[in-house]
């Protein structure tokens, strides 16, 4: 995962990349407990976000570096990377607001456990309710956070649900 | 009983302590898990007759 740090560091200072952030289960884990994961997910903001073949100019940045297309992902190191452009609002201010952490020595960009919990929940599959109950279970975020920025992305009736559901309110 | 929620109770203690561990060293664990998955799914294929992943 160092590689993979030193590697998405370096398309941001390239301009192949406007930012980065991990989410998905290797960001989880940055709060919870270790899960089994195949892949590493990357959210990006790319300076040209219109164009058809948004991700070609990061796929052409890792294979200059040795990095080589593996099915969707590019595999760094022991890691199949998945890079996945900001594709809504949610997802966008979850980029803007991650936190910079410090793995082993290197700055690695990682969405926050409120922002990775209500995009889970807008995603909506089992293991993304999973997600969601780990975030909680880690005392990460708190329901009343959850709520609220749910609240402001349109997701309000779908916690309601999860909460239901869920957590026995 | 009471074997069962000790049984619970040390398995909420044990994941709780994983929980506490560095960022890195819980990513280098789903590392080592995930070899394991992708050799566990690969043999599953072999058994089905399937000559590729999933």
């Amino acid at each position: 995962m160092k590689l993979v740090a030193q590697l998405l560091n370096e398309m941001r200072t390239a301009g192949i990349i406007a930012d980065y952030a991990l989410f998905g289960a290797v960001a989880q884990m940055r709060y919870t407990e270790p899960v089994a994961t195949l892949d590493a997910d990357v959210l990006v903001a790319v300076p040209a976000p219109d164009r058809l073949d948004v991700l070609a100019p990061l796929y052409q940045f890792c294979i200059t570096r040795g990095y080589n297309p593996e099915g969707d992902a590019v595999r760094v190191g022991a890691w199949p990377v998945q890079f996945i452009p900001t594709f809504s609002r949610l997802t966008g201010e979850a980029l803007a607001r991650a936190d910079t952490a410090d793995f082993e020595g290197v700055p690695l960009r990682v969405v926050r456990a409120d922002y990775l919990a209500v995009i889970a929940l807008s995603v909506g599959r089992a293991k993304d309710f999973t997600r969601i109950l780990a975030l909680l279970e880690s005392g990460s975020v708190g329901v009343d956070r959850i709520a609220e920025l749910a609240a402001q992305h349109g997701l309000a009736d779908a916690w309601q649900r999860f909460r239901t559901r869920f957590l026995n309110d | 009983m009471t074997d069962m929620r000790e049984l619970f109770e040390r398995q909420a203690a044990w994941q709780a302590s994983r929980r506490d561990l560095s960022w890195p060293e819980k990513v280098r664990m789903a590392e080592a898990i995930r070899e394991s998955v992708i050799r566990l799914r690969n043999m599953r294929s072999i058994d089905s007759g399937s000559d590729r992943a999933e």
